[in-house]
């Protein structure tokens, strides 16, 4: 069981390794279909530099694999409020995600102030805080806020949305 | 049967701490202290930590009552912690430490002791500094 | 002295009520954040830079400035009354410090720390005052052969000096530069990575990568991992020095500054290595050695001067030369970027006004800092009863609002949270995130001077090295590549030595007799050959708490190994 969830940690960040790898093959291909005509002015050209690091990623992804399957490990970054002792608390990330795309999804329909509200409130929640109307009130204080400081101190109109003519 | 007592290192929690005692000896029950803390804050002044948890752990074993010292850190409410030992510990009575607040006080930040009191299944005795 | 007319016209730029309320404003957010676990400089200026947009640029970089220098203050502040380096920087003086504090001289590490950060910043600044022009002379008279021979220099450095593991920095690296591609060639307009999207052919929105990166990224990875136990703080009073106090510090006040500062200069310098060689000087100068795990003020003064004075080291070659060689400088020149300000050795002739500025409002800042700081230590200690929760989501919410004010397309916040996924999984997986904003900033500046350099040469090849100043720097590249393989052959042979020359004696004999809970300090390192991270002791548990969790087996086995090391490195020594 353990050696199975060691293996399985380790094909986990092979996963890295293939996205350099894919990155570097991207860039490479995406390279290729430029079409530019040899310039006395720009003997350099637009290529050269994607071929360069096109090249960097895919030697890297080689030997990142490589490195991995040899039992290599990235070690991963601590910090003053991170406790590494536990695994990555999937049932925090989620609904943090969660509400970050629903923020995106609905930030140009319904304006800033809702969605911004939603947004904190539901990252509060998925942090774990479980004072639904002290939060809800920040929440909406906090959006409300900076539309308005942002209107009026920066010059920039966030979205008012379903709002619109109220604020 | 045992006694749980909500401890806090301020004047109200050793007030109750010391009652709590003092209950234990007389009924020679065994005494719970639940010393909590959500863990949502960077530093939290009512968690008791190393020193003062050692010599926390000195005075109750200087009082000659059976003791568990029980720190959850676990996401959960002071009250909820104290209903739960309460419940698992079956608890004779709850002791808890009263504070006085104001009305707006009391509107914004809710009350753990009002919780325990209204949910608590057994006696409750708050004690006031 | 022409540079002291400029200076004071700086002065008088930055002297301005608006100009001085920024300063204000900048170091009281920067100790804010430098107090706060989980948020730091970088971070901030990140966050703040949508918010800047419409400022003067002058005005902007005067609270990037501040947010600077509080930055490290605050940092200092954490590491002594909470044990919690925040950064590998502070990690010496979290040894002393605390123990200072634990021994109720809170109030003189605090003290020690605030007026010798003062004295090296400003000493730093007018360091730099004194080099930057010659730095800036000398640049300007390089061609581009040297000067892209300077930019690789830099991306190599950052990469495979700083950091565990080179490969993952080569690794992120590449995938910064990739980033910096995509978008129309500037040269032939060529669209590359763009992928028919025309949101992206005006690339990606630099202050969008760095929030995603240093803010979103750093929010996820903390969220995923979220310390739920309380630290333990000493209360403060204000901070205050005794005469005695006085008579101790001032001499590793200077001499850390005098080690910070070049340091900094240097590009992947950076702040650990002066701070350990301060530690390491004052330990062997002072008259009260014995006190030097116990709580020596020579231990806190000598190193928190040098990690200031390196901080404004690290302007040097961010103003002289445009290269960042942190990540609070990094997103300063994302900044420069942003307002459309070309970073560079013209920066100086063509933005004379706001570099000088820049520069008066760091002295204008550091004695802000001194001021309001002596006595708000009690009130930054506070600071600490914020709820996680609330930290957190502020983060992720100020990164959405910033990314999106941008150009107020939800279209950002896509990219946002992508490269936001990525900064977690490069936290995740140990690839380091500095070589990835440093190669977004300068690849697009690499290639323009390859251009120039190819142009110039008529595609020769051999115009990259036409310059005897890019031969030299290319042979330093080349160092920088192949030391550490031979130091690696070296210390094959002699297994036994202490080679790895950095390994912070004083941290392991401080971690032997602590509580025994800085675990994996440096000394593991050398049995597996790799660099020494200094900010590896940030993975245990350094907040010396935790009676349950110090006991564990693992912690007795580690201390004995350390004690043992302990003693091996004292008979060598």
């Amino acid at each position: 069981m353990k050696q199975l969830a060691s293996r399985l940690k380790g094909r986990s960040e092979l996963g890295i390794a293939a996205l350099l790898g894919a990155v570097g093959l991207i860039v490479i291909l995406d390279a290729l279909s430029l079409n530019v005509p040899y310039s006395q002015a720009d003997p350099v050209g637009p290529k050269t530099l994607p071929y360069i690091v096109g090249a960097l990623l895919l030697v890297c992804a080689v030997l990142l694999a490589i490195n991995i399957l040899r039992g290599g490990q990235g070690e991963a970054e601590g910090g003053e409020d991170v406790d590494l002792t536990h695994p990555t608390d999937w049932r925090t990330v989620v609904p943090l995600l969660g509400a970050f795309v629903l923020n995106i999804a609905i930030i140009d329909t319904v304006g800033w102030v809702i969605s911004g509200t939603l947004l904190f409130w539901g990252s509060v929640w998925a942090l774990g805080s479980r004072r639904y109307i002290r939060d809800g009130i920040i929440s909406l204080v906090m959006a409300l806020g900076t539309f308005y400081g942002f209107y009026l101190g920066l010059g920039i109109a966030l979205p008012a949305g379903l709002l619109e003519g109220v604020l | 049967m045992s006694i749980v007592v909500g401890y806090i290192p301020t004047p109200e929690g050793e007030a109750a701490l010391e009652r709590a005692i003092r209950e234990a000896s007389t009924a020679e029950a065994p005494l719970v202290v639940v010393n909590s803390t959500r863990g949502d804050v960077f530093v939290d002044q009512r968690f008791v930590q190393s020193d003062a948890a050692k010599e926390l752990e000195g005075r109750l074993a200087a009082s000659g009552v059976e003791h568990t010292l029980l720190q959850p850190v676990g996401g959960h409410d002071a009250a909820d912690e104290v209903l739960d030992a309460a419940e698992t510990h079956r608890a004779d009575l709850i002791v808890i430490g009263l504070r006085k607040r104001t009305p707006v006080g009391k509107l914004i930040m809710g009350s753990t002791a009002q919780r325990i009191l209204l949910q608590a299944e057994c006696p409750v005795l708050a004690v006031k500094a | 002295m022409e540079t002291f007319d400029l200076l004071m016209q700086g002065f008088s730029t930055a002297a301005t009520p608006m100009n001085l309320l920024y300063a204000f404003i900048g170091v009281l957010l920067g100790t804010a954040v430098g107090v706060l676990p989980g948020i730091g400089p970088a971070m901030a200026v990140a966050l703040l830079l949508p918010v800047t947009y419409s400022l003067e640029p002058t005005s902007a970089f005067i609270m990037f400035a501040g947010i600077y220098y509080g930055g490290m203050y605050g940092g200092s502040t954490t590491s002594i009354l909470l044990n919690t380096p925040g950064e590998s920087s502070t990690v010496i003086t979290a040894i002393e410090g605390h123990k200072m504090a634990k021994s109720g001289r809170a109030a003189q590490a605090l003290a020690t720390a605030a007026i010798g950060s003062f004295v090296a910043g400003t000493i730093g600044t007018a360091l730099l005052v004194a080099f930057a022009p010659f730095v800036v002379d000398f640049a300007v008279s390089l061609g581009d052969p040297s000067y892209l021979a300077i930019i690789v220099l830099a991306l190599i450095a950052v990469t495979a000096v700083l950091g565990g593991s080179k490969l993952r920095g080569f690794s992120a690296l590449g995938i910064g530069l990739a980033i910096g591609l995509v978008g129309a060639d500037p040269v032939t307009g060529q669209q590359r990575l763009v992928f028919g999207q025309p949101l992206l052919v005006d690339g990606l929105d630099i202050v969008v990568v760095a929030v995603a990166i240093f803010a979103v990224g750093e929010a996820l990875w903390i969220a995923a991992h979220l310390r739920r136990k309380p630290m333990q703080t000493i209360p403060v009073g204000r901070p205050w020095m005794g005469k005695k106090d006085w008579k101790r510090s001032w001499k590793p006040w200077l001499r850390g500054t005098a080690y910070g500062f070049p340091f900094g200069a240097l590009p992947a310098g950076g702040a650990e290595i002066p701070t350990f060689l301060s530690y390491v000087t004052e330990k062997k100068l002072s008259k009260h050695p014995e006190e030097f795990g116990h709580g020596a003020i020579e231990g806190v003064a000598g190193p928190e001067a040098a990690n200031n004075a390196s901080a404004a080291g690290t302007l040097t070659p961010m103003l002289a030369l445009g290269l960042p060689t942190n990540a609070t400088a990094a997103v300063m020149l994302a900044a420069f970027i942003q307002f459309g300000i070309q970073p560079g050795p013209l920066l100086f002739d063509s933005e004379p006004q706001l570099v000088w500025a820049l520069i008066a409002s760091l002295f204008i800042g550091n004695t802000l800092l001194l001021l309001i700081n002596l006595p708000l230590a009690p009130v930054w200690a506070k600071l600490l009863q914020l709820p996680r929760p609330y930290l957190y989501a502020g983060i992720l919410f100020f990164a959405t609002l910033g990314a999106y004010a941008v150009n107020l397309q939800a279209f950002d916040l896509v990219i946002l949270l992508l490269l936001g996924l990525l900064g977690f999984a490069m936290r995740r997986y140990g690839l380091p995130v500095l070589p990835l904003v440093i190669g977004l900033i300068l690849g697009p500046r690499a290639e323009e001077s390859l251009r120039t350099t190819l142009q110039l040469s008529a595609g020769n090849i051999s115009g990259l090295w036409s310059e005897p100043v890019a031969v030299v720097v290319y042979i330093i590249v080349a160092l920088v590549l192949l030391a550490p393989l031979v130091l690696k052959v070296i210390r094959k042979r002699r297994p036994q030595s202490v080679l790895a020359g950095n390994v912070p004696l004083g941290v392991g004999e401080t971690a032997a007799d602590n509580d025994g809970v800085v675990a994996g300090t440096a000394t593991v390192s050398q049995r597996d050959g790799d660099r020494v991270r200094p900010d590896s002791n940030r993975d245990g548990d350094p907040t010396g708490q935790g009676p349950d969790e110090a006991s564990g087996i693992s912690d007795g086995t580690e201390a004995r190994h350390r004690a043992e090391e302990i003693k091996h490195e004292r008979e060598k020594s």
